[in-house]
C-alpha cells in the first residue's frame, strides 16, 4: 500500500520534461491529487512571448479586451485561492464529542440507561443507580467536550487574527489602458504591472522588466530576492527568471507580464489544495489513548464476563447476572480520567502557550513530546531571515563581523585606514535607506527601503561607523550608475567630504571578480598598493572561503577622480559613459550571510542530547545550506559530509567542487553527515532513501520542492519515526500537513502554513520547540502518573460491588459515592500530578518509542489494579466491616445478609447482639458505611498520589516540591469532610457523618501502600532492568 | 510483506514458540509473576485479618459500640405485610394470617416461659447489672406469656377474629438493648389510629395487654448472649367493627415520654402503618 503512494510521489516530483501535462490538461477542472502532486506544469517560461500572446488571445501592448477578461473570467473563476474546506463548527464540536476517550465513557452510559431500562421493566422499583450513572456519565463528556472545544475554539480565533484582511489590488492592462481592480478579478491572459512592494496577483510570465526582485522565500526558501526577466534560464519553471508567482512580493523595480495561471491553478495554489487534500494521521497521544481504552475494555469484559458466569452459578437470574455484568462493566469506566486529561493536556498548552508554543490541537501538545525527527525548513527558522554582513577582507586578512540578533558578539578592528575606506564605499555605492520614524528602535530592528544585500550593509555600516545619512549628506551624489545584471556592478561618484578636495570620488561594488578585474591597485592599511599577482592570489582565496561559507559576497574599490580630468562641475553621463571606470583601486571585500538566530545552535544541541534527529530542509541552495547547517550544529563540528570526502579524494577542495553534490552518494556511506540535492532527491528509488535516513545522522535536504519535502517526511514516518516539520512558507504546507506535528511560524509563516501546521511558534523562533519537546516528553511522564493514580482507585470501587453479588453481604459502596471519588476528590491530585517536575533531565533521554512505551501498559494495569488497588479494597473493606461491627454486624453475620438487609419489608432485621433494625436504620449504616468507604479511598490515594508522584526515585529524592499537589491533598480530604459533616447530605447525597475514628481505619493501609512502593522503586532502582523490572510501571 | 511480519508478530505474541514464550513471557517469568502475587495476596490476607483481629478485640461481646441509629426503635407487626385483605367467607384469605400467628406465638406459651423464664415484679426495670468487671451473666428473662393476650392470644379464638372479620394484629417494638422505655414509671403503650380520612371508619380498637401498654420489667435488654431466653413483649389490637369492605389506612404508634419520633424517612421507626380490607361480599 505504501509503496505505491510513495511511487506516485516518486512520479511526480520529476519534472514534466516531455510536456507530459499539456495546457488543455490544466484547464481541467477536476482536481485529481495525482495531478498536484507533479511538479509545477507551466511550459509558458519556454515560449516565446507572441506564443504566449497567442495562446491566451492577448497583446502585448493592449493587454486584453475587456469583454475577453469577463468570459475568462467566467471560465475560470476568480483569482483567489479557494479557502481548504473548513469543518463545520458542529462536526468540530461533534469529533470533541465523540472523539477518542469518550466512546468510552458513551459506551458505558448506554449501557447504564440499558441496565435501567432492564430494571425498570421488571422491576416494581428500580433502584435509580444505573439511571443516574447513565445521566452523570453522559453529563461528563459533554462537559468535557465543551470544555475542549471551548479551548481549541480560542485557538483558533487566535490563528484568525493573524489572516491578512486587506483585498489585494492589481494594475492591469486592457484595451490598452491601465486600470486597478481586485485582484481576484484578474484573469489569464491579462497583462499586470508590478513595481516594488507589491504582490504579484497571479502567476506572471514576466515579458518586460526594469531591475525587478521578486521574493520568492515562501514559496521555494531563497532567503535572497530573485531578480526577474524576461529571459528563460531554466527549464524548471521555479527556478528560471522569467516567471513571477502568485502571492510572492515584488521587492524592487518593475515588471509587466502576462497572467498564465489564476487561483487554485497557480503554482502557489496547488500546493495549497495539495496540503488540504492530505490526511494527517492520528496524533501519538490518540493512538495511545486508543491502547488504553483496549485494555480497560479487556479488563472490563474479562471481569464482567467471568462474574456473570459466576452469578448465573450462584443461581441469579438471568436477568440480574446482566444487569450485574453490566454494572462491572461500567463500573470500570474511569469517569474522571477524561476530564483529568484534557485538563492536564489544557494546562501543557496554556504553559507552552506562555512560552510562545501555541497549540492548536490538543493533542498536539504531546506529540512534540514523541517526536523522534524533527525536519526544520532553514528560512526564518533556523536563520533571521534578513541578509548581515557576516564577513569582511581588507588588508588581506578575513574580519569577522558580528550576525548576533543583540549585537553581543565580538567585533572586530576598526581602526584600520582599510575599513574606514570600505566602510565609505559600502555607505556611498548604496541605494538602500532607513524607512522614516524608526529613530528609537534599534538599528537591527529598523525597516529599510532597498535590495536586502544593500540594507545589510546600510545596517553593518550604521552599526559600525554612525549614521550613514551623514556621510551620504557630507558626500553629495553626483552620477550613479545601478546595478545591472551585464555589468555587474553599481557605481556611483560622490563629491568629498573635505571642500578643499575638488576631486570626485568614484565608488563601485559589485561581483568581486568583476571588481578585481578593473582594479590595479589594492588598499592595504590605508596604502595604495599595486595589484600584484601574489594579491590576487591571496583575493582568489578569500573570495573561495566565503563563497565556501555560502555567503554572498560584494568587492569594493573606489577612484579619487584626477581633478584635471574630472574638474568641479564634469557632466557625468551615467548612460553614455563619459568618465573612466577602469584601473580602480580594491577596497575589500564583503560578504553577507542570512545569519542563523542566536538560540538555534544550543536548540539543536539540546534536540541531539534528547535523541531528536534534526534534518534540514530547505529549497535553498546546497552550500548555503551546509554553511548554516554547520552554523547552526545541524552538522556537527567534524563530521565531514559525503561530498566532503569526496572532495578529499579528488584532491581540490575548490567551491566549484561544492557544488558538484551529484557525486553518488551512496557509495561514501561512510560519512555521517550528507547534504542532498533536490535533483538527486528525484532519482533514488524508495530503499535508497530509506538508507539515506536510516545511515546518515545529520542530513541536509536542500533545493527542494514541497513535494519532495512530503516525500522526506514520509520517509521518515516509514522509518517509524514520529517527525515534526517546521515551516514558514507555502511550500512546506504539504509537509507540515503530513507531519505528525506541523510547526509554523507565528510572524513570517504564510497563511496556508499556518492552516497546515498543528502547532504555530509565536516568536518565530526554533528554540521556542525544544520547550515545546520537553513539556510534550513531562506531559507523557505525568500524564502516566495521573493514569495510575486515577485507575487504582477503580479496584475498591468494583470489589464492593463483586463481593456484594458473590458473597451477598449489604452493598460497601454505592453508585453515588463512586462519582464522588472520580469526579471529586480524585481530580485535583490527579490533575496536579501534571504539575510533577520531572525525575531526572528528560532532555537527555531518548525519545520514546511509540510501539514499546506506552502511555499505559500491562504493566501499569497490574500495579494499578493487581497490588496498590488490592491493598486501598481492603483498606475500604476493613472501615466498612468496622463500622458495621461497631453497630452491631458482626463480620460472620453478613455473609448471605444481603436478601433481607435489601427487603423493605422487613423492619426487624436481627443483628449479632440481638437488636432488632428497620430497613431504613440499617441503611443508614450502610450508607454510612459508603462515607466510610469513600472516606478509605481518599485516605489510601493520599499515599496511592505521593507514589505515584515518581517512577523510580523515592519520594525522599523527589522531595514534595509540587505544590498544587499539597493543595491537593489538603482539597480532597476537605472535600471528603465536606460532604460527610454537611447537614443536609444525608437526603442529598445518602452521605453521612463518620465518627471521626473511622477515619483512621484506613491509615494503616495508606502506609503499607507508601511503604510498599517505596520498596518496589528500591528493588528497581538497585537492580535497573533487572529482574523486578516487571515491577516497574515504566518502560524507562 | 509487511503484513506477514505483523501477522506473525501477532501470533508471537501468544505463544511464541523460538524463545517459548506464552504473552510475552517465558513459563518460569509466568511462574514468578504468579508466586510473587500469590505471596503478596497472602501477605495483604495475613495484614487484613490481623487489622480485623485488632479491631474485633476492641468490640464488646454484649454491647455495640454505637448504638445511635436505633435511638427510637422500630415497630413490626405480625402478621407481616403492609396490607392485608382478607374475606371473611374465604378461609383461604386468612389461614396463612393464622398459621403466622399461631407460629409466632408458640414461643410465648404460658408452659414455655413458665419453664424458662422468671415473674417478675411488674411496672419496674428488670435490672441485673453486672458487678464491676464480673458479669452477672447469664441474665434472667421475665415471663411473658400469652394468655396476656387475651382476645387476641389464639387460644380461645383459633382464628384471632379472622374469621369473624374482627382481626387481631400483634405488635412489637423492636429490640435494643439497654433501652429503658417510659422514665419515671410510665410505661410504654401502643395507640392506633386511622389516617385522617378513614378517621371515623376505624371503629372501636381493643389493646391486649390492658392500654396496649409494654410493661417496664421486660426492660432493659441485655443482647441475646446475656439474656438468652429474653421475651420480646407484644401488644395485640383487635379491630371490633371496623367498616368492612373499604380499605383503611391504619398507623400504630408507641407513646413513650423518652423515645424520641423517628424521622420522616423511616416508616417504622416508633410506629407503624398498614392497609386493611374486610370484605364480606363473597
Amino acid at each position: 500500500m505504501g509503496y505505491g503512494r510513495s511511487d506516485s510521489y516518486r512520479v511526480a516530483t520529476s519534472q514534466d520534461k516531455d510536456g507530459k501535462s499539456s495546457p488543455s490538461k490544466k484547464n481541467k477542472k477536476g482536481k485529481d491529487m495525482d495531478e498536484l502532486k507533479k511538479e509545477v506544469p507551466i511550459t509558458e517560461h519556454k515560449m516565446s512571448i507572441e506564443e504566449c500572446c497567442r495562446k491566451f488571445n492577448t497583446d502585448i501592448v493592449q493587454g486584453l479586451t475587456n469583454a475577453k477578461a469577463a468570459e475568462f473570467l467566467i471560465r475560470d473563476g476568480p483569482n483567489c485561492l479557494t479557502p481548504p474546506p473548513t469543518t463545520p463548527e458542529w462536526i468540530k464540536f461533534c469529533r470533541q464529542l465523540f472523539g477518542g476517550f469518550s466512546i468510552l465513557l458513551w459506551t458505558g452510559a448506554i449501557l447504564c440507561f440499558l441496565a435501567y431500562a432492564i430494571q425498570a421493566a421488571t422491576e416494581d422499583e428500580p433502584a435509580g443507580d444505573n439511571l443516574y450513572l447513565g445521566i452523570v456519565l453522559s453529563v461528563v463528556v459533554v462537559v468535557t467536550g465543551c470544555f475542549s472545544y471551548f479551548q481549541e475554539a480560542k485557538s483558533s480565533k487566535i490563528m484568525e487574527s493573524f489572516k491578512n484582511m486587506v483585498p489585494q489590488q492589481a494594475l492591469v492592462i486592457r484595451e490598452g489602458e491601465k486600470m486597478t481592480i481586485n485582484a481576484e478579478e484578474v484573469v489569464a491572459g491579462d497583462l499586470v504591472e508590478v513595481k516594488g512592494g507589491d504582490r504579484i496577483p497571479a502567476d506572471l510570465r514576466v515579458v518586460s522588466a526594469h531591475g525587478c526582485k521578486v521574493d520568492n522565500s515562501s514559496l521555494t526558501g531563497e532567503s535572497e530576492p530573485q531578480s526577474r526577466s524576461p529571459d528563460c534560464t531554466h527549464d524548471n519553471p521555479l527556478e528560471t527568471r522569467n516567471v513571477a508567482f502568485f502571492s510572492t512580493n515584488c521587492v524592487e523595480g518593475t515588471a509587466r507580464g502576462i497572467v498564465v495561471c489564476t487561483g487554485d491553478r497557480t503554482v502557489m495554489g496547488r500546493i495549497a489544495t495539495l496540503t488540504s487534500g492530505l490526511e494527517s494521521g492520528k496524533t501519538p497521544i490518540a493512538k495511545e489513548i486508543e491502547h488504553f481504552i483496549h485494555l480497560i475494555t479487556g479488563v472490563a469484559v474479562f471481569l464482567g464476563i467471568t462474574f456473570f458466569i459466576l452469578a448465573v452459578c450462584l443461581g441469579y437470574t438471568w436477568l440480574e447476572a446482566v444487569i450485574f455484568l453490566i454494572g462491572i462493566i461500567v463500573a470500570n469506566v474511569p469517569e474522571g480520567l477524561l476530564a483529568t486529561v484534557t485538563v492536564c493536556l489544557t494546562l501543557t498548552a496554556k504553559r507552552m502557550a506562555k512560552k510562545n508554543c501555541l497549540v492548536k490541537n490538543l493533542e498536539a501538545v504531546e506529540t512534540l513530546g514523541s517526536t523522534s525527527t524533527i525536519c526544520s525548513d532553514k528560512t526564518g527558522t533556523l536563520t533571521q531571515n534578513r541578509m548581515t554582513v557576516a564577513h569582511m577582507w581588507f588588508d588581506n586578512q578575513i574580519h569577522e563581523a558580528d550576525t548576533t540578533e543583540d549585537q553581543s558578539g565580538a567585533s572586530f578592528d576598526k581602526t584600520s585606514a582599510s575599513w574606514a575606506a570600505l566602510a565609505r564605499v559600502a555607505a556611498l555605492c548604496n541605494r538602500a535607506v532607513f524607512k522614516a520614524g524608526q529613530d528609537q528602535l534599534p538599528i537591527l530592528k529598523r525597516d529599510t527601503a532597498g535590495d536586502a544585500s544593500e540594507s545589510a550593509l546600510l545596517k553593518c555600516i550604521e552599526l559600525s561607523c554612525g549614521s550613514v545619512k551623514q556621510i551620504r549628506e557630507k558626500n553629495k551624489k553626483v552620477a550613479e550608475i545601478p546595478f545591472n545584471s551585464t555589468n555587474k556592478y553599481q557605481l556611483s561618484v560622490h563629491e568629498t567630504e573635505d571642500p578643499n578636495d575638488n576631486r570626485y570620488l568614484l565608488v563601485m561594488k559589485g561581483a568581486p571578480e568583476r571588481i578585481l578585474d578593473r582594479c590595479t591597485t589594492i588598499i592595504i592599511q590605508g596604502k595604495e598598493q599595486p595589484m600584484d599577482e601574489e594579491m590576487k592570489e591571496s583575493f582568489q582565496n578569500a573570495y573561495m572561503e566565503l563563497g565556501g561559507l555560502g555567503e554572498r559576497v560584494l568587492g569594493f574599490c573606489h577612484l579619487l577622480m584626477p581633478e584635471d580630468q574630472y574638474p568641479k562641475g564634469f557632466a557625468f553621463d551615467c548612460d553614455d559613459v563619459n568618465f573612466t571606470t577602469e584601473s580602480l583601486c580594491f577596497v575589500g571585500l564583503m560578504s553577507m550571510i542570512d545569519p542563523p538566530r542566536a538560540a538555534v545552535p544550543d536548540a539543536v544541541g539540546k534536540c541531539r542530547s534528547a535523541g531528536i534527529k534534526v534534518i534540514m530542509v530547505t529549497g535553498d541552495h546546497p552550500i548555503t545550506a551546509k554553511a548554516i547547517a554547520k552554523g547552526v550544529g545541524i552538522i556537527s563540528e567534524g563530521n565531514e559530509t559525503v561530498e566532503d570526502i569526496a572532495s578529499h579524494h579528488t584532491g581540490s577542495r575548490s567551491a566549484n567542487s561544492l557544488c558538484s553534490l551529484m557525486f553518488p552518494l551512496l557509495s561514501l556511506s561512510d560519512a555521517k553527515a550528507c547534504v542532498i540535492h533536490g535533483t538527486d532527491l528525484k532519482e533514488l528509488s524508495q530503499d535508497q532513501m530509506d538508507d539515506i535516513l536510516r545511515n546518515h545522522t545529520e542530513i541536509v535536504f536542500a533545493r527542494t520542492s514541497p513535494q519532495q519535502k512530503l516525500i522526506i517526511v514520509e520517509g521518515c514516518q516509514r522509518l517509524g519515526a514520529i517527525v515534526a516539520v517546521t515551516g514558514d512558507g507555502v511550500n512546506d504546507s504539504p509537509a507540515l500537513k503530513k507531519a505528525d506535528i506541523g510547526v509554523a511560524m507565528g510572524i513570517s509563516g504564510s497563511d496556508v502554513s499556518k492552516q497546515a501546521a498543528d502547532m504555530i511558534l509565536l516568536d518565530d523562533n526554533f528554540a521556542s520547540i525544544v520547550t515545546g519537546v520537553e513539556e510534550g516528553r513531562l506531559i507523557f511522564d505525568n500524564l502516566k502518573k495521573s493514569i495510575a493514580y486515577t485507575l487504582t482507585s477503580n479496584i475498591p470501587e468494583i470489589t464492593p460491588f463483586l463481593l456484594f453479588i458473590i458473597v451477598n453481604i449489604p452493598l460497601p459502596l454505592g453508585t453515588i459515592t463512586i462519582l464522588c471519588i472520580d469526579l471529586g476528590t480524585d481530580m485535583v491530585p490527579a490533575i496536579s500530578l501534571a504539575y510533577e517536575a520531572a525525575e531526572s533531565d528528560i532532555m537527555k533521554r531518548q525519545p520514546r518509542n511509540p510501539t514499546r512505551d506506552k502511555l499505559v501498559n500491562e504493566r501499569l494495569i497490574s500495579i494499578a489494579y493487581g497490588q496498590i488497588g488490592m491493598i486501598q479494597a481492603l483498606g475500604g473493606f476493613f472501615s466498612y466491616f468496622v463500622i458495621l461491627a461497631e453497630n452491631g454486624f458482626l463480620p460472620s453475620i453478613l455473609v448471605g445478609i444481603r436478601l433481607n438487609w435489601d427487603d423493605r419489608a422487613c423492619n426487624d432485621l436481627e443483628d449479632s447482639y440481638g437488636q432488632q433494625w428497620t430497613y431504613e436504620q440499617r441503611k443508614i449504616v450502610e450508607f454510612t458505611c459508603h462515607t466510610a468507604f469513600f472516606v478509605s479511598i481518599v485516605v489510601v490515594q493520599w499515599a496511592d498520589v505521593i507514589v505515584c508522584k515518581t517512577r523510580r526515585n523515592s519520594v525522599f529524592q523527589q522531595g514534595m516540591k509540587n505544590k498544587i499537589l499539597i493543595f491537593g491533598l489538603f482539597e480532597e480530604t476537605a472535600l471528603a469532610a465536606f460532604l460527610s459533616y454537611t447537614p443536609g447530605m444525608d437526603v442529598a447525597l445518602r452521605m453521612f457523618p463518620l465518627k471521626p475514628s473511622w477515619w483512621f481505619c484506613a491509615v494503616p493501609y495508606s502506609v503499607l501502600i507508601f511503604v510498599y512502593d517505596e520498596i518496589r522503586k528500591l528493588l528497581i532502582r538497585r537492580n535497573p532492568g533487572g529482574k523486578w523490572l516487571s515491577l516497574s510501571l515504566y518502560n524507562i | 510483506m509487511a503484513k506477514d511480519a505483523e501477522k506473525s508478530t501477532w501470533k508471537d505474541t501468544i505463544w511464541n514458540p523460538s524463545t517459548r514464550e506464552f504473552c510475552g513471557r517465558t513459563a518460569s517469568s509466568w511462574g514468578l509473576i504468579l508466586l510473587f502475587y500469590l505471596v503478596f495476596y497472602i501477605f495483604l490476607a495475613g495484614m487484613f485479618c490481623l487489622t480485623m483481629y485488632v479491631m474485633l478485640q476492641t468490640l464488646d461481646d454484649h454491647k455495640p459500640t454505637w448504638q445511635d441509629r436505633l435511638s427510637t426503635p422500630g415497630m413490626m407487626i405480625r402478621p407481616r405485610g403492609d396490607t392485608m385483605e382478607i374475606n371473611t367467607h374465604n378461609t383461604e384469605s386468612w389461614d396463612m394470617y393464622i398459621k403466622t400467628l399461631d407460629n409466632f406465638l408458640s414461643s410465648y406459651n404460658n408452659s414455655l416461659q413458665a419453664e424458662k423464664n422468671d415473674k417478675c415484679p411488674p411496672d419496674q426495670y428488670f435490672i441485673q447489672a453486672d458487678s464491676g468487671d464480673v458479669k452477672n451473666n447469664p441474665k434472667r428473662s421475665c415471663q411473658f406469656n400469652r394468655s396476656l393476650l387475651q382476645e387476641c392470644s389464639g387460644l380461645d379464638d383459633h382464628t384471632y377474629g379472622y374469621q369473624a372479620g374482627k382481626p387481631c394484629i400483634i405488635i412489637k417494638l423492636n429490640r435494643v438493648i439497654g433501652m429503658l422505655p417510659g422514665k419515671d414509671g410510665k410505661a410504654p403503650f401502643v395507640t392506633c389510629g386511622a389516617k385522617k380520612e378513614d378517621s371515623d371508619k376505624i371503629g372501636e380498637v381493643a389493646y391486649y395487654p390492658e392500654n396496649g401498654a409494654f410493661n417496664l420489667m421486660y426492660y432493659p435488654y441485655y443482647g441475646k448472649k446475656a439474656q438468652v431466653n429474653y421475651s420480646q413483649p407484644l401488644v395485640a389490637i383487635k379491630f371490633l367493627n371496623i367498616t368492612l369492605n373499604e380499605d383503611i389506612n391504619i398507623e400504630c404508634r408507641i407513646i413513650s415520654n423518652n423515645i424520641p419520633p423517628g424521622s420522616e424517612r423511616d416508616k417504622f421507626a416508633g410506629k407503624v402503618s398498614f392497609k386493611l380490607r374486610i370484605n364480606t361480599k363473597q
